[in-house]
């Protein structure tokens, strides 16, 4: 057997190991583009029962759960946001994941927002319920995914009896804070009132660590805040109405007037401005924003 | 006991240490690891999990690779190689031959595993997270896949005293995935309607090894507390059954015609 130049061959290799990696990936990049497999392949669930997968996971259910959990988060992400998206497989995915793993406490917590979630969400509140009401089956310690069943109940499906349920059932648990108790009984009192739904979505901000969720909570917790104002100064601009005769051109119209201590603002800052209407408004300029969902005027009720 | 199977125990030690397979294997678990740690960018609120998950998991089939693979090779390699023949003209029984390869690979698992750990920890500590009271809970799961991977060998030892390195493997495995599905068999029984069927797999249940009492991973994960009477039974159960198989290798190696 002959004996070649190794020093040769080494450079050989050196020179031609990047060059082929370079045609193989040119070469996997015509593939795709003519057969655009692998995209189809992300939409599909080959196995659909969590019971099977379980089994099937060899006892590696936990990771294999891992997995299902952040394919739902790639799922919803890569969907939410788009017009006309479907969501038919997030339900699925949160189902294999949660069986695999009844403990990954945030398939329940996130896997409820994302299946609520409207607008080019896929607004299925009635799955998201029993996603958390099985959490809780297999969580029964866990107080926050009662703080997310009643927030469902009372945010997306205006069911406050339930809500409050939810809450004083979560109020009971060990460790749980002692406003839940005060806001099952608030809720059960005063439900659909914006104290009252400014007062649930304070308990989400406390209950979350995560920046999202809270970033969320807040911006919706100030937005309720400049609804509950804007109440306040409409009954204020009637008051100088019946005293002047004509609308407030401004907040400073009713301060002048003695009905403002101070020119009102927003939570951010921004003062309050009046419509040719004399309905009190948000600055054009203020990054608050009203949310929709609790702006009709059966919600305004205190 | 006789001090014989201690020189085989540490030349099978050394001998895996100088495998490069082995190594390898180390590598690729580290190599998971690390990507743990990138798959909990991409998802939400599990990263910790990801990675106690990733590595525990990886501790666990990297280490059942090598039971299985070298596991059924150290009798026939010895074989093959014809030093089985000088090591056995020396003042040796074939038991203790046997016992001192048992726990070489045994020691080198160990090793190797301590190496993983160490490796899982050090993800930990790169997200960012100061170790809690309940990260001692990922050393019982650690444990448990040791005490797995204890039994696996003496299965893979067993049937290679008797069979070749495919066959054995297929054994293993076979034994190995009965093991891990135990539960269902025995939940098979109770739906069936046929009395000796129930008897049947009553009796399977008992006998294989009973794999899922070692899968601590997803307790470890989520700190949940293990029972110590667990940690002891486990322990027992462990051993109990590795003497069994030893004992039964050592009656089939020690009747085999090795001419």
């Amino acid at each position: 057997m002959k004996h070649g130049n190794p020093a040769r061959a080494v450079w050989t290799a050196v020179v031609a190991t990047p060059l082929l990696f370079a045609a193989i990936a040119a070469l996997q990049m015509r593939i795709d583009s003519q057969t655009r497999s692998a995209a189809q392949e992300k939409d599909e669930l080959l196995l659909r029962s969590p019971a099977v997968i379980k089994k099937m996971s060899l006892g590696y259910d936990a990771l294999l759960a891992d997995v299902y959990w952040t394919r739902a988060v790639q799922y919803f992400g890569a969907r939410f946001g788009t017009k006309g998206a479907t969501y038919e497989l997030l339900w699925p995915l949160l189902d294999i994941s949660t069986t695999l793993d009844p403990k990954l406490i945030v398939a329940y917590r996130f896997g409820a927002v994302f299946l609520s979630e409207r607008g080019t969400g896929p607004g299925r509140a009635d799955l998201a319920v029993p996603l958390v009401k099985r959490g809780i089956a297999a969580n029964p310690d866990e107080w926050r995914l009662n703080i997310d069943l009643g927030f469902l109940y009372y945010w997306r499906l205006k069911d406050y009896p339930a809500s409050a349920d939810a809450l004083y059932e979560g109020s009971k648990k060990p460790g749980a804070p002692p406003w839940m108790a005060v806001m099952a009984a608030r809720v059960a009192q005063k439900g659909g009132s914006l104290d009252t739904s400014r007062m649930i979505w304070s308990g989400i901000y406390e209950s979350n660590r995560d920046p999202n969720i809270r970033a969320q909570a807040l911006r919706t917790i100030q937005g309720l805040k400049a609804e509950e104002d804007e109440v306040q100064l409409d009954a204020l601009a009637a008051e100088y109405q019946k005293r002047f005769g004509r609308l407030p051109a401004s907040v400073n119209d009713l301060r002048s007037a003695g009905l403002l201590a101070a020119i009102s603002v927003d939570p951010l800052g921004y003062p309050y401005v009046f419509g040719p209407d004399g309905k009190a408004a948000l600055n054009p300029d203020s990054p608050v924003i009203i949310p929709k969902e609790m702006s009709s005027p059966s919600t305004l009720s205190h | 006991m006789s001090a014989a199977p201690m020189p085989v125990a540490v030349n099978t030690f050394r001998e895996a240490v100088r495998d490069r397979v082995l190594y390898n294997l180390v590598f690729f678990a580290l190599l998971m690891i690390g990507a743990a740690i990138l798959v909990g960018q991409i998802s939400i609120g599990i990263e910790r999990l990801v990675i106690v998950n990733l590595g525990l998991s990886a501790i666990s089939l990297f280490g059942l690779v090598m039971a299985i693979f070298i596991g059924v090779g150290l009798v026939s390699k010895e074989i093959e190689k014809r030093t089985l023949y000088s090591l056995l003209a020396k003042p040796i029984r074939r038991w203790e031959f046997l016992v001192g390869k048992y726990a070489g690979l045994v020691l080198t698992l160990a090793v190797n595993t301590s190496f993983m750990t160490l490796g899982l920890a050090a993800a930990l500590f790169y997200v960012g997270r100061p170790f809690v009271k309940t990260d001692a809970l990922i050393l019982v799961a650690v444990y448990f896949i040791l005490l797995e991977l204890a039994l696996v060998t003496a299965l893979s030892l067993f049937f290679s005293c008797f069979s070749t390195p495919m066959l054995s493997t297929l054994f293993t495995l076979g034994i190995y995935i009965t093991g891990v599905f135990a539960g269902e068999i025995r939940e098979f029984g109770e739906f069936t309607k046929s009395p000796a069927l129930r008897v049947v797999t009553k009796v399977l249940y008992y006998l294989v090894p009973n794999f899922h009492n070692f899968n601590a991973i997803a307790a470890a994960a989520h700190g949940e507390t293990i029972p110590l009477s667990l940690v002891a039974q486990n322990t027992l159960y462990a051993a109990l059954y590795v003497a069994l198989l030893l004992v039964a290798a050592s009656a089939v190696f020690s009747n085999r015609n090795l001419k």
